[in-house]
């Protein structure tokens, strides 16, 4: 099994990840026919064979007209396939157990548009795209992310048959491409283990002054700046502007504060369950795993932020 | 993958396609299909075409399963037999439109384009005319188009169809080359079915009233001659065909095969050199001007003077002869030859009468042949296509009642009447005439030439040609059938002479067929033996033809691939010389990259190369101009293109 | 022949901030272009110098906002104050009604104020109280703002850090710019004594002039280009917008006009997109860790000129 895997990256030249973009010459395009290629042969063997018999010199030349298409169209795969370029896109990260989604753009700069080029990664579903003239084209490849961490997905395979089917065109291409795979969010986590409401000290202060959020009657000891003035000029008491914003709720997530029985994956599938519950939340939320920890805070970069340390823990 | 891709069910387009190849596939197979596996073929198709229409499930498999037994079954009744042409293709057109009711997925459609081309092969054993090689070649688009849209459904029917035309125009440079090269087998490789050539006509070694007159109302061509030189006078214009000598009362035959004769060593007058490309007609006789002085390679001569192939002509062939019209063959005849051309059966009292008192008057043999000549000219006889029916002593009725024949009806009378004046005498049939086509000089000699005329034997003359339908219509010999029969008669379309426009078109047309059939249809082992040796191949052997054939497929190969790996140059002439002055200046590692503006590039070049500083500013500052600023027309693209082509790049040592 | 009045203002304004001729070019192209300009770096670097020596150079009236966490939007705009012996409401016009602003630490400001601000800058004009108050014109904002991680910031919000035309960072003086600027005359005393070099109306005409620069066919590809690739790239987390597109070709009419060229070069767009790109680009996550800067700089050499 081994030397036939050796034997095979021999062959197509594979030689682990290559740097973008990647243009398929016409040394690593190889075009074998297809069943349907083979069975168009031996039919035309058959023809020339009653042509032979019969003496139909016009049936000499059917066949090879048809000889020459079977060329022609040989030729023309070939010419689908070769000089496409192809340069790794985005990749968003996924958790684990999705369909990850690797972007590619295939560049064609020829003048022709090319048709039905499939890609697929080893024995998963292929896209099947055509490719404008001098256009980029991009694609996301989906594959299965099975574990947390950095996924690399392998080699692509792009073949086409177009266009008489009788020909299959292909290519191995191993971009450099990798896809951050998140920890699975457990399924039925406890609910969250909420700090406290936060109170407003330091750094926070201001956020108290960020929303109007209605009025009450003037105290003595409130500051004039948030005297309603035009309340006054309209001849209506002295009124205080109330301001909201410094009561958000606090999160914080400790690998050390679970249960002593979690293991190393079912902790961080947790913690990502109670991450994402956070943020769906609006909460401000920080993270310390073993080695490593993330302040408070909020948002969708936080989010990610938090997320990214637990793929990569431990590794 | 592949396997996967396969399975994939047909998508509407697809099946239309498909559908609308099947159609134009079996359309000609409907004139020469039983009538049972038509009809059985349009429903199928048709029931086909309304599962699509109407969205439907496909029959099933019981359905077809029976459908394919039943049919199957109808053609072993139909044929007795399921191997041969007719079986064969039946059986195929059977498979076509069941698999058409079955098709339902990508596998199928592929089933069904192979099918197709098959079948497209077949037609030709029915007709290899320029016809059907046009219909081909559309129907060849068409399939090619079908099994494009297999590979991509998303395609248009005019992006399919242009596709299909652009694969088989560079399919059809391997195709020239194959079909010169591809060394060529004289079929069959076992033996033919009898049913293979049925449906030749042509001359028949038998003959009875009506036989040619029929035989004349075709149109269809029997033989080209071309002639080296002038061509000969119309009244010398005999080709001579089946020599019949002997006569049961109502059909005239040939006698029995007897032993060939050699060439006379010397002949007379002038020679006749020409070349005749034969019309296949299932008959082993070879057609020749009056008299043979050569023969073609194979053939043989028999004593009547007919040449003879060893085997039916049963596909076009072409001979090469020599004739002297003054020869005369016969004067050391055999006496039991003579004998033989004396035998009468025991009817027509009328004219033995006749005849007996003619011998009587006149002595000798020459004479009774003047009288019968005058007789024919002087009676009121008529030469038409429509003789009435004639009974037992046919040749009493012809002679003394009706008075209205064809040739055969003169030649036999007159034949008839020699025998019993005593002078030996036979009927020769052929062809008289032809038509010369100006566009090529060919002579065409079509069946409505057919003919039949005397030969009596005089003692110390031998042989000699008597056409007795000279005497009643000498426009027929001069100027053809068309000016000899009465107006009116039920001539073939194509021999009528009052369209000229419609003539010149006909002789174009023909010239053209003719040209087909010599160097396409007529492309045999020996042509393509001649043309290679005239290309310069000396005595070329398979082996040679083979590789030869390799190379120049291979040669075609590249120049695909060139195609196939050339990235067409950008339209914009501006970039073109931009883009080549940086191939110029790659010479000297100073090629732009690919993000590099005009002016940094050319400040970069500068401060390299101090030399090429001005220049290359010039070229910056017209390029800008150009693409970046409003400059634009002709004239300044190509000053820059002079301009880079100028730049003259020393190199540096 | 005579000095273009660009030319002197990029002379007058070397002399006084050394070693930044590129600075000050992004910062006068911005102007030309219509657009607001943010600079970004440690205090103490000249960026306040900059925008005084445009301002007093292009003859603007200049008024300047420091940023603190207390302020209010009607600390930037202006306030309708009631007054009594009118009986109605009049308004004082706030900082922001001068030709050209320079807002100090923008990021000190809290997000309500720093969107009045930007509001302002975006619509060149002001609501105050249902009522339209229109800006002067020209009209130019400067604002400069420390690096993210100080204390006490609220970091500009991607959607306002697109009102920026452009960013530029000053950076530290060289060695040799440095030495001259500790041993010459005291900055804040150059400034004051120097001249407009142009008219208010001249800078209008300018400007119109920058929006004329002839843009080809095979430039707007370019662009596209650029944007295209962004959008596409794995290193880039977000793509940049049609608008900073538009952006781009605006930025790099006004940088040829000032190289005296009636139509754009690739060369142009080069020039300015690192400032233009720069704070709209985000490395993407995983990717190597650079600055925003450098990943423009970085796109220019991964898209082929068309």
């Amino acid at each position: 099994m081994q030397a036939v895997a050796s034997f095979k990256r021999w062959l197509f030249r594979l030689h682990g990840p290559e740097p973008a973009p990647i243009v398929l010459t016409q040394r690593r395009v190889y075009v074998l026919p297809t069943g349907a290629g083979l069975a168009y042969a031996a039919v035309l063997g058959l023809m020339l064979i009653g042509a032979i018999n019969y003496n139909l010199s016009l049936g000499y030349a059917l066949i090879f007209l048809l000889a020459g298409l079977g060329l022609v169209a040989l030729l023309h795969t070939f010419r689908n396939l070769v000089q496409i370029e192809l340069s790794p896109g985005r990749v968003e990260p996924v958790f684990a157990g999705d369909l990850a989604h690797f972007g590619l753009q295939l560049h064609n700069r020829r003048s022709q548009g090319r048709s039905a080029i499939g890609l697929h990664f080893d024995g998963q579903e292929a896209i099947i795209s055509d490719l404008a003239a001098e256009a980029t084209t991009s694609i996301g490849l989906p594959i299965h992310a099975r574990k947390r961490g950095w996924f690399r997905p392998g080699r692509i395979t792009l073949e086409t048959h177009y266009p008489l089917c009788l020909v299959r065109a292909w290519s191995y291409v191993e971009p450099d491409m990798r896809c951050l795979v998140y920890p699975r969010p457990e399924s039925s986590a406890p609910p969250l283990p909420l700090l406290a409401t936060g109170d407003s000290d330091g750094a926070r202060a201001g956020r108290g002054t960020e929303d109007f959020s209605g009025l009450r009657t003037h105290q003595p000891a409130d500051s004039s700046r948030h005297v309603a003035w035009k309340a006054v000029a309209r001849e209506q008491p002295l009124l205080t502007k109330q301001f909201t914003g410094a009561s958000t709720m606090q999160v914080w997530l400790d690998w050390d504060a679970l249960p002593t029985g979690l293991g190393v994956e079912a902790r961080l599938s947790r913690l990502t369950r109670w991450l994402l519950d956070a943020h769906a939340q609006g909460l401000a939320f920080g993270l310390s795993l073993p080695g490593k920890a993330i302040p408070l805070g909020q948002g969708a970069r936080q989010l990610q932020d938090c997320l990214e340390a637990l793929a990569l823990h431990g590794s | 993958m592949a396997a996967r891709r396969k399975s994939l069910p047909l998508a509407r387009n697809q099946e239309l396609w498909l559908l609308a190849c099947a159609v134009l596939t079996l359309a000609p197979d409907v004139e020469h299909a039983p009538t049972w596996l038509a009809a059985v073929a349009g429903m199928a198709l048709a029931w086909r075409a309304t599962i699509w229409w109407r969205r439907a499930a496909l029959p099933p498999r019981w359905i077809l399963s029976f459908l394919v037994v039943a049919g199957s079954a109808g053609v072993f009744l139909t044929y007795r037999q399921f191997f041969g042409k007719d079986p064969g293709i039946a059986l195929l057109i059977l498979f076509l439109v069941l698999k058409l009711l079955e098709m339902g997925r990508v596998r199928d459609g592929l089933a069904v384009v192979f099918l197709c081309y098959f079948l497209l092969l077949t037609h030709f054993l029915n007709a290899q005319g320029l016809d059907v090689a046009g219909f081909t070649l559309a129907a060849l688009v068409a399939i090619t188009a079908a099994l494009a849209s297999l590979a991509n459904a998303g395609l248009s029917a005019t992006a399919n169809l242009r596709l299909s035309a652009l694969m088989l125009a560079q399919a059809a440079p391997f195709m020239l080359v194959l079909f010169l090269l591809f060394p060529r087998v004289q079929g069959p490789l076992w033996g033919m079915p009898i049913d293979a050539y049925s449906g030749m006509s042509g001359l028949s070694d038998t003959m009875s009233p009506g036989s040619i007159s029929n035989l004349s109302l075709s149109g269809e061509i029997a033989f080209r001659a071309k002639f080296e030189g002038e061509l000969p006078p119309k009244h010398m214009l005999y080709w001579r065909g089946p020599v019949l000598g002997f006569y049961d009362g109502s059909t005239w035959r040939a006698g029995p095969r007897q032993a060939k004769v050699s060439l006379p060593d010397t002949a007379p007058g002038p020679a006749f050199r020409y070349s005749v490309t034969l019309e296949p007609h299932n008959k082993p006789w070879l057609f020749v001007l009056e008299m043979p002085g050569s023969l073609p390679p194979g053939a043989i001569l028999s004593h009547e003077y007919q040449v003879l192939s060893k085997t039916p002509v049963r596909s076009r062939i072409r001979y090469e002869l020599k004739s002297y019209p003054e020869l005369v063959q016969g004067i050391d005849e055999a006496a039991a030859s003579i004998d033989s051309h004396l035998r009468l059966p025991a009817n027509n009292p009328r004219t033995r009468a006749l005849a007996g008192q003619w011998r009587r008057e006149s002595g000798d043999g020459e004479a009774v042949v003047h009288r019968m000549l005058d007789h024919i000219r002087q009676e009121r006889f008529f030469y038409t296509l429509t003789p009435p029916l004639l009974g037992e002593n046919s040749i009493d009725q012809f002679l003394f009642e009706t008075r209205r024949g064809f040739c055969e009806h003169f030649a036999s009378a007159f034949v008839f009447a020699m025998r019993a004046a005593g002078v030996p005498a036979r009927v020769v049939t052929g062809y008289q005439g032809g038509e010369r086509n100006p566009v090529d000089g060919y002579l065409i000699v079509r069946q409505s030439d057919a003919h039949a005329w005397a030969e009596v034997w005089l003692e110390g003359r031998g042989w000699l040609r008597i056409d007795p339908t000279a005497a009643v219509a000498p426009n027929r010999i001069e100027a053809g059938l068309a000016s000899a029969v009465p107006v009116g008669e039920p001539l073939p379309f194509i021999v009528r002479a009052d369209l000229s426009w419609l003539r010149q078109m006909r002789f174009r047309w023909e010239a053209v067929t003719n040209t087909w059939n010599q160097w396409v249809l007529g492309y045999d082992p020996q042509r393509q033996r001649e043309v290679l040796s005239r290309l310069g191949l000396r005595e070329p052997d398979w082996k040679a033809m083979t590789a030869i054939m390799a190379v120049l497929c291979g040669l075609l190969l590249l120049g695909l691939t060139a195609w196939a790996l050339h990235k067409r140059a950008r339209h914009d002439p501006t970039l073109g010389a931009w883009n080549r002055l940086s191939r110029k200046l790659a010479r000297v590692g100073l090629a732009r990259k690919d993000w590099e503006g005009p002016e940094d590039y050319a400040r970069r070049v500068a401060l390299a190369r101090p030399e090429l500083g001005h220049g290359l500013a010039a070229i910056a500052a017209l390029y800008i101009d150009l693409r970046y600023g409003r400059l634009s027309g002709t004239e300044a693209r190509r000053k820059l293109r002079r301009l880079v082509a100028d730049l003259n790049i020393p190199s540096r040592r | 022949m005579p000095i273009s009045p660009t030319d002197e203002a990029i002379r007058q304004a070397g002399r006084i901030v050394l070693g930044k001729e590129r600075q000050i070019r992004l910062a006068l192209v911005c102007i030309l272009a219509r657009g607001h300009l943010l600079i970004e770096d440690l205090p103490g670097v000249g960026k306040t110098i900059l925008a005084h020596v445009l301002a007093k150079l292009l003859g603007l009236n200049f008024h300047r906002i420091q940023c603190t966490a207390d302020m209010l939007p009607a600390d930037i705009i202006g306030v309708s104050i009631y007054d009594r012996n009118s009986g109605g409401f009049q308004f004082h016009p706030g900082p922001i009604f001068a030709q050209m602003i320079l807002v100090d630490e923008i990021n000190r400001a809290t997000p309500k104020s720093q969107s009045a601000l930007l509001e302002a800058m975006e619509e060149h004009q002001v609501t105050c109280e249902g009522e339209t108050r229109v800006l002067p014109d020209p009209f130019f904002v400067i604002a400069t703002q420390n690096p993210y991680h100080q204390i006490g910031t609220f970091p500009l919000p991607e959607s306002q850090l697109d009102r920026f035309l452009m960013r530029i960072e000053m950076g530290y003086p060289d060695r040799a710019a440095e030495r001259e600027l500790l041993a010459g005359a005291d900055r804040r005393d150059m400034v004051a004594s120097l001249a407009p070099c142009m008219e208010p109306g001249e800078l209008i005409e300018l400007q119109r002039a920058a929006r004329e620069v002839h843009v080809s066919e095979a430039l707007v590809a370019y662009a596209q280009a650029i944007a295209e690739h962004t959008r596409l790239s794995p290193d880039y987390e977000t793509g940049l917008s049609p608008r900073a597109a538009l952006a781009l070709l605006r930025a790099a009419r006004a940088w040829a006009l000032i190289d005296h060229r009636d139509l754009v070069l690739p060369e142009d767009i080069q020039a300015v997109l690192p400032a233009v790109a720069g704070h709209r680009l985000h490395p993407a996550s995983g990717a190597p860790a650079s600055s925003s800067t450098d990943l423009a700089a970085a796109l220019i050499s991964e898209v082929p000129i068309p």
